[in-house]
């Protein structure tokens, strides 16, 4: 690791800065950001049309492209979060609850200024571990089986209740509710189908993306037609377009803690990226002392879990080249686009294509540089966008959302579906329930089942291994220490009720 | 005289293009899942095609229920020639044993138009296993019944299916655990949590290479190019033993003669071509034995009936 790291690093970058390699890593990422910007489409379906654009270029070049398309996504996603309150990646669901309130008083510019910076710190310290780290991480990443992974869903779902900001009994039945939703599909033991009703549509459960649309972006135009005069408001009140001194005080703490947790799941290909970002925020929200302004507006919320996610984005990439585990559905095309070009990604890639290991390597730092480079200036442009009436904007939204939704499968019945829950989300909205503690549960219930069940057959049903395996049982150990911690001010709240009325 | 002969070529050319008029416009190539190598295989055959047929044809990609919405969509689409599927194993073999209500009938539903991609599967053990060969797997688990573990992509697939055969044939007990995917399978393989696995040959070398797991026989009938060092399951005792996971293009089942027959052709010259048989081969796939429509649905036949078998054996069906 000592002196080589420096020459690996030139060798990588000596690829990365070739003209053409520049080239195609802008392509990505101004059209991951593109993508990304629009809600609903993903990189999967846009790496999926671009494989065959790929034949012809080099190993190398084709790989920078599509992971500059990938990371790009990340950035471009949260700028739609934060202006209209549109989560297109799992990700980004987090950055609506701030990054949302702070458009809506008029510190739109602020809040996407922020996450960029975030973004852009975080996928340069992420870059850097994956260039020092990427071998002895993906040990860790072994290290990792169905007890460990359910016990991290455990802690991941409690933390989903410290999420919500109104009540927690409300948190807790959307997380069930999230959960429910997330048994719909084929049970991957037995391949019984599980409230599918007979609808083949549902046999693999419903998209996530589906869900996160209806319940954000359709429900907040729902409920923004409702409030005839208030809605041009905080379109009005733009004021200042970058953060001010006091702004940077408060968010560079959170970029780096989001930085390291980010980083440190984003090692997990099993979902432990998923939970990046909405780790993140949780632990500022307990970490902060600005806790009480989390879900009002606070730039800590936004900072944070942008810059984990980016960081996770970056470090998922470990268990890619290094064990050939991909760790997502865009990992997986990445694989496919590898092996075209005859490159099996293994434990090989890193000592006998060290150019191209590296130069991918580099070329996210590159691409990384770009795209701050890119949206810094683009802020004010995003925020005229705010100024479009929304006669105008709503159904563009719309129909934007539409799109995107079919094509992840190319079938109208997610366009359907994305619509129901549009309405579930109006309705959540007039009972003060928040969805994000439900997308959560959604996420995190499958892979949960998922998990403890294997970890239940490996053991021959033996539920001991949860606590025998020391990862599994710290994550537990957390997880009900945390639990107290979220229980405590109403034990002592009560406690002090039945005081008063006693005296 | 040269002149004589290019105007007969030039009218026998309208000739051919008067009679059928197929394409006259894109074609749709229906692909079930995305991602993968179905997917990719289907973007190198439909480029082809394009170039060939002088219309677009288009990969459009229709996931969903393991395949059966696409294969559905297809099988009830216009006999015109100009909506085809790329149907696999799981979709014509696997899925009408294991799925009741199959919408479709993969027989007489659809045209089978060309096989272009057969792959084998490999067993792989952990290396921290004490046995070196298939012999040696065998009587570990004939000493062992009920400890051995082995993973899969999912339920029915051809990797549990294979462990399936496995154990009957062997008169051996090991338990199946199911993944959603083949990667987080490998992955528990890798850490020693699983004990072996039947995995994609193409996917496992990169592993194998590197000594990360210990291949052990391949599932086909005849040894692979891809590992020539490798034996079979049939040579390892297993006398018999042969699959291989595979995909090739369907049409709706009235599709005329003429549109099936020039498809076929179409898509076994690109497949003879050379570069795209260093695409196929990169993706691990063997030139397919199969090159007639007629063979095509002769072996869709033979694989649906050993897996109609195999599903009853596994228990796989959810019922």
């Amino acid at each position: 690791m000592d002196m080589s790291i420096f020459s690996n690093l030139a060798l990588g970058f000596g690829v990365a800065l070739t003209p053409i390699n520049l080239m195609y890593c802008l392509i990505g990422v101004v059209l991951g950001t593109l993508i990304g910007v629009l809600p609903g489409i993903g990189p999967v379906a846009t790496i999926a049309m671009l494989l065959p654009v790929t034949f012809s270029l080099s190993p190398i070049t084709a790989l920078i492209m599509l992971a500059g398309i990938y990371y790009g996504a990340q950035y471009g996603g949260s700028t739609s979060a934060i202006l209209v309150n549109l989560p297109g990646e799992s990700s980004s669901v987090v950055t609506c609850l701030d990054g949302y309130q702070m458009a809506r008083q008029g510190r739109a510019g602020v809040a996407l200024a922020t996450a960029a910076m975030g973004s852009f710190f975080a996928g340069c310290v992420a870059t850097l571990v994956v260039a020092m780290f990427a071998p002895p991480l993906a040990e860790v990443a072994l290290k990792f089986g169905p007890s460990e992974y359910f016990s991290l869903m455990v802690l991941g779902l409690v933390a989903a209740v410290v999420l919500a900001h109104g009540s927690v009994l409300k948190a807790i039945a959307m997380v069930i509710l999230g959960l429910l939703l997330g048994l719909i599909g084929t049970d991957v033991n037995s391949g019984v189908l599980r409230f599918a009703f007979g609808i083949s549509e549902l046999a693999d459960g419903i998209g996530f993306v589906t869900v996160a649309m209806g319940l954000f972006g359709i429900a907040e135009i729902i409920t923004n037609l409702e409030m005839k005069e208030a809605r041009e408001v905080f379109t009005n009140k733009v004021t200042n377009m970058f953060p001010t001194k006091e702004d940077f005080r408060r968010m560079w703490k959170p970029i780096l803690r989001g930085t390291v947790l980010g980083s440190a799941l984003g090692i997990l290909p099993g979902g432990g990226a998923l939970l990046a970002s909405f780790g993140a925020y949780t632990l500022e929200k307990k970490v902060s002392k600005y806790g009480h302004e989390f879900g009002k507006g606070a730039i800590e919320g936004v900072a944070a879990p942008e810059a984990a996610n980016n960081a996770g984005a970056q470090t998922s990439f470990i268990p890619l080249l290094t064990l050939g585990i991909p760790s997502n559905a865009v990992m997986a095309l990445m694989i496919g686009a590898m092996m075209i070009q005859g490159i099996a990604p293994g434990p090989q890639v890193m000592t006998e294509k060290p150019q191209l290991f590296w130069g991918m390597i580099a070329s996210m730092w590159v691409g990384n540089l770009m795209l701050v480079i890119l949206n810094l200036p683009m802020i004010g442009l995003w925020i005229k966008l705010l100024t479009v009436p929304y006669r105008i904007l709503y159904p563009s939204i719309l129909v934007f959302m539409s799109i995107g939704v079919y094509s992840l499968s190319n079938n109208p019945f997610d366009v359907l579906l994305m619509m129901l829950f549009g309405l579930l989300g109006y309705a959540f909205t007039k009972l003060e329930c928040e969805p994000a503690p439900l997308l959560l549960g959604f996420i995190l219930g499958p892979l949960m089942e998922e998990n403890l069940r294997r970890a239940m057959l490996l053991s021959r049903g033996d539920p001991i291994v949860f606590f025998t395996k020391p990862i599994s049982a710290g994550f537990l150990i957390a997880s009900i220490i945390l639990l107290v911690i979220l229980l405590l001010p109403n034990i002592r709240k009560k406690r002090e009720e039945a005081f008063v009325e006693a005296t | 005289m040269k002149r004589l002969l290019v105007l007969l070529a030039l009218l026998a050319n309208v000739g051919a293009a008067s009679a059928q008029a197929w394409p006259s416009r894109p074609i749709r190539l229906i692909c079930p899942y995305p991602g993968g190598p179905v997917d990719l295989s289907s973007r190198v055959i439909a480029q082809k095609l394009q170039d060939a047929l002088g219309q677009p044809v288009v990969v459009e990609l229709r996931p969903g229920a393991g395949g059966v919405i696409a294969a559905e969509a297809v099988a009830k689409s216009a006999p015109d020639g100009y909506t085809l599927l790329m149907g696999a194993i799981a979709t014509h073999a696997i899925n009408p044993s294991l799925m009741p209500n199959l919408p479709y009938d993969p027989i007489r539903d659809f045209r089978h138009v060309a096989l272009v991609v057969q792959v084998p599967n490999v067993l792989i053990v952990n290396t921290d296993l004490p046995a070196k060969n298939v012999g040696e797997l065998i009587a570990l688990a004939r000493s062992k019944p009920g400890k051995l573990d082995f993973g899969s992509g999912s339920t029915g697939s051809t990797g549990h299916l294979a462990g399936e055969l496995f154990k009957q044939m062997t008169g051996t007990y090991m338990v199946h655990i199911p993944y959603k995917a083949s990667a987080p399978a490998v992955l528990d393989l890798l850490s020693g949590r699983l004990h072996l696995m039947f995995d994609n040959l193409a996917s496992s070398l990169p592993n194998i290479k590197a000594g990360k797991v210990r291949a052990m026989a391949v599932t086909t009938r005849k040894r692979t190019d891809f590992a020539p060092e490798l034996p079979t399951l049939d040579e390892s005792g297993l006398k018999g033993f042969d699959m291989t996971t595979w995909w090739g293009v369907m049409a709706p089942a009235k599709t005329p003669n003429e549109i099936v027959n020039r498809l076929s052709t179409e898509i076994v010259k690109a497949l003879d071509s050379p570069d795209t048989k260093e695409r196929m081969r990169t993706m691990g796939s063997d030139p397919p034995s199969v090159r007639t429509p007629e063979a095509f649905t002769a072996f869709i036949e033979s694989e649906k009936a050993l897996y109609a078998k195999l599903v009853k054996v596994s228990g796989a069906k959810p019922d």
